[in-house]
């Protein structure tokens, strides 16, 4: 029993320690190992579980979905080192101008289109952060109104397809599904595949987009000194189009390369770089000294993103030595208070896994204790999935622990306060929230478009 | 910021260091480009230059993380951080690199010895055919992390102790 008490005291030492703000990467690792050598000094920890951190290490290096991340923000940064971004959003925003709140909606909008381009919740974040964030400002918007939307925006990659959590989890859930059915004696199982989950994303992720635009454009309404129109002079329609189409092409030709699978989002992040550098050299914003300096500010910012996923690779990797996850099974296993009632406490024990662990943890160590049991109590899987994937997002989102919000605060100026962040996410968290319920409330919203697509039940 | 004398060789070589991995990204970047111009205009897959791509991903991060440190660009949970004085900060910073990130270089450098070892000992190749054949120089850049990591963190100490015992108050 003192393997669980230490689990559970690593847990709380690591949410303390985090707050005298050394570097997170360095906190979680360093906080597990100071457990790990306490364990082990007490008989109750194997420190043949840390020799699993060299392949942990390298299975990161060799994870070749993340790729996309380091190409994502120097495309990112690109983008807004030579002002493109910039004026794609001022005319995003000349176009909304008339709208209050304009520019906040056309971030949302250029951050969603963003968001389903890379479906990695790190890049979004850091590349919009780059992106908007000194737009946002300039324009005199509130810093909290401008970072939670930024936030809220670059957690939709959870969400809009084709996101790599949404690959992930669909692998799971699939086989999380056949064991529930096998479980309730169905011999001809049905199945479920990543494709059923994309479907399945559309129309709460254009949901969420929409509450988005509405939320912003009811502040720039109700509260202009929040979110100022931006100031819109009359230009030639000329003008205007010669703005918007170049970088509206870029992002719709990463895009839809993913979504007709005509290349991997790695490739398409490579040919979007090097495409938002030729748009630069073009537009006469881009010389050696300054390509220089977007590569190395990638380059830190990559290696911070990495770190961190290092340092939560050790935690986890220690966690699972304390027994930690066999604990949690066990209590799972006990549930009672209906299906609804196990539903709401996973929910919950996954939204709190959320500070900690990122969704490729949550998904690989979590799904497959609980998802069986909760689809063998009748549960929709492509349902399950997408409301866990909504879940995790707000977990993302949520202070003082969301990765969204780290990410964020790692790009984010000096002028922009931390509680700024966390007050600005808060009524976004709210939409998720409302979302999360409507979707429990009417599950129709998920499981109506792959029905009606593929004629499943 | 000062250092003592005896670090300004690290400094220097971190600056270096940085300046020549911090390519990468954009050499990723056009790498990334021609293999997909091969496949698409030639039919051409190019395993060894998307294995190029990885390589340069890996050794991006893993090189850049000292860098970074050096840049102080690794996120803090800084609600109450940022609001320190930089005496509390030196010790912050002091204490967390002696007691997390020192041991945890320690800890990658001495488990990474005998895996990479290893590799060097068949001089591992990659597992594709046509792939690049130094699997050992890929795995060699996991000690080499910790190593250069524990060197800035030794210098990030050293620079906290200075201003610690210095009197004048230092904006570091």
């Amino acid at each position: 029993m003192l393997e669980g008490e230490l689990a559970l005291a690593m847990f709380a030492a690591v949410c303390l320690l985090l707050m005298f703000g050394f570097p997170v990467a360095f906190t979680l690792a360093g906080t597990a190992l100071g457990f790990a050598t306490i364990g082990t000094l007490l008989g109750a920890f194997d420190p043949g579980y840390l020799t699993a951190i060299t392949p942990r290490i390298f299975g990161v290096m060799s994870n070749e979905t993340l790729v996309a991340v380091p190409l994502f923000v120097l495309m990112g940064n690109i983008l807004e080192r030579a002002k493109i971004a910039e004026d794609l959003l001022t005319n995003m925003a000349r176009l909304f101008g008339s709208l209050p709140g304009g520019l906040g909606i056309s971030v949302v909008l250029v951050g969603a289109l963003l968001a389903a381009s890379t479906g990695i919740v790190g890049a979004t974040v850091v590349t919009m952060g780059l992106l908007s964030l000194p737009t946002m400002l300039r324009a005199g918007y509130q810093p909290a109104l401008a970072t939670g939307a930024i936030c809220a925006t670059g957690t939709l990659g959870q969400i809009i397809p084709p996101s790599i959590a949404l690959v992930l989890l669909g692998d799971v859930i699939s086989s999380a599904y056949q064991q529930a059915q096998l479980k309730l004696g169905v011999i001809n199982t049905a199945t479920v595949s990543v494709g059923d989950l994309f479907v399945g994303a559309i129309v709460p992720g254009a949901i969420l987009v929409g509450l988005y635009v509405l939320y912003t454009g009811l502040t720039g309404l109700l509260a202009p000194q929040k979110a100022p129109r931006a100031t819109v002079e009359p230009i030639a329609a000329m003008t205007l189009l010669l703005g918007l189409i170049p970088p509206l092409a870029l992002i719709a030709l990463v895009l839809g390369s993913i979504l007709l699978g005509a290349a991997t989002p790695t490739e398409a992040a490579g040919v979007g770089a090097v495409g938002a550098l030729i748009l630069a050299l073009l537009r006469g914003q881009m010389d050696g000294s300054r390509l220089a300096d977007v590569s190395r500010s990638t380059l830190r910012i990559t290696s911070m993103v990495f770190m961190i996923l290092i340092g939560a690779a050790v935690f986890s990797l220690v966690f699972r030595g304390f027994g930690g996850d066999a604990l949690v099974e066990e209590f799972l296993g006990d549930l009672h208070g209906g299906p609804n009632g196990a539903l709401l406490l996973v929910m919950v024990f996954i939204f709190l896994l959320g500070f900690i662990l990122d969704f490729i943890e949550i998904t690989f160590v979590v799904v497959p204790i609980v998802g069986p049991v909760l689809l063998a109590m009748g549960f929709d899987p492509v349902w399950l999935g997408i409301m866990i994937a909504l879940n995790l997002q707000t977990s993302f989102l949520t202070p003082p622990f969301g990765f969204a919000l780290f990410y964020l605060r790692g790009v984010a100026p000096e002028s922009v306060a931390t509680g700024d962040i966390y007050r600005g996410v808060v009524p976004f968290i709210l939409i998720q929230l409302l979302l999360l319920f409507a979707l429990w409330q009417w599950p129709t919203l998920v499981t109506g478009l792959p029905q009606a697509l593929m004629g499943k039940g | 910021m000062s250092v003592p004398a005896f670090f300004k060789p690290i400094v220097y070589s971190q600056a270096v260091l940085e300046r020549t991995v911090g390519w990468a990204p954009l050499i990723m970047a056009l790498l990334t480009v021609l293999i997909v111009l091969l496949r698409y205009g030639f039919g051409v897959g190019a395993i060894m230059a998307q294995e190029g791509v990885l390589y340069l991903h890996s050794a991006l991060f893993m090189l850049g993380a000292s860098c970074t440190l050096a840049a102080d660009e690794h996120v803090r949970v800084d609600v109450l951080y940022r609001s320190f004085s930089a005496r509390k900060k030196a010790w912050v910073n002091a204490i967390g690199h002696t007691i997390f990130t020192l041991p945890l270089c320690a800890v990658i450098a001495l488990g990474s010895a005998g895996y990479v070892s290893e590799s060097w000992h068949i001089l591992e190749s990659s597992p594709e055919p046509g792939g690049i054949p130094a699997v050992f120089l890929l795995k060699s850049l996991i000690p080499t992390m910790a190593g250069l990591l524990a060197l800035q963190a030794l210098v990030e100490i050293a620079r906290a102790l200075h201003c610690l015992t210095s009197e004048v108050p230092s904006n570091a």
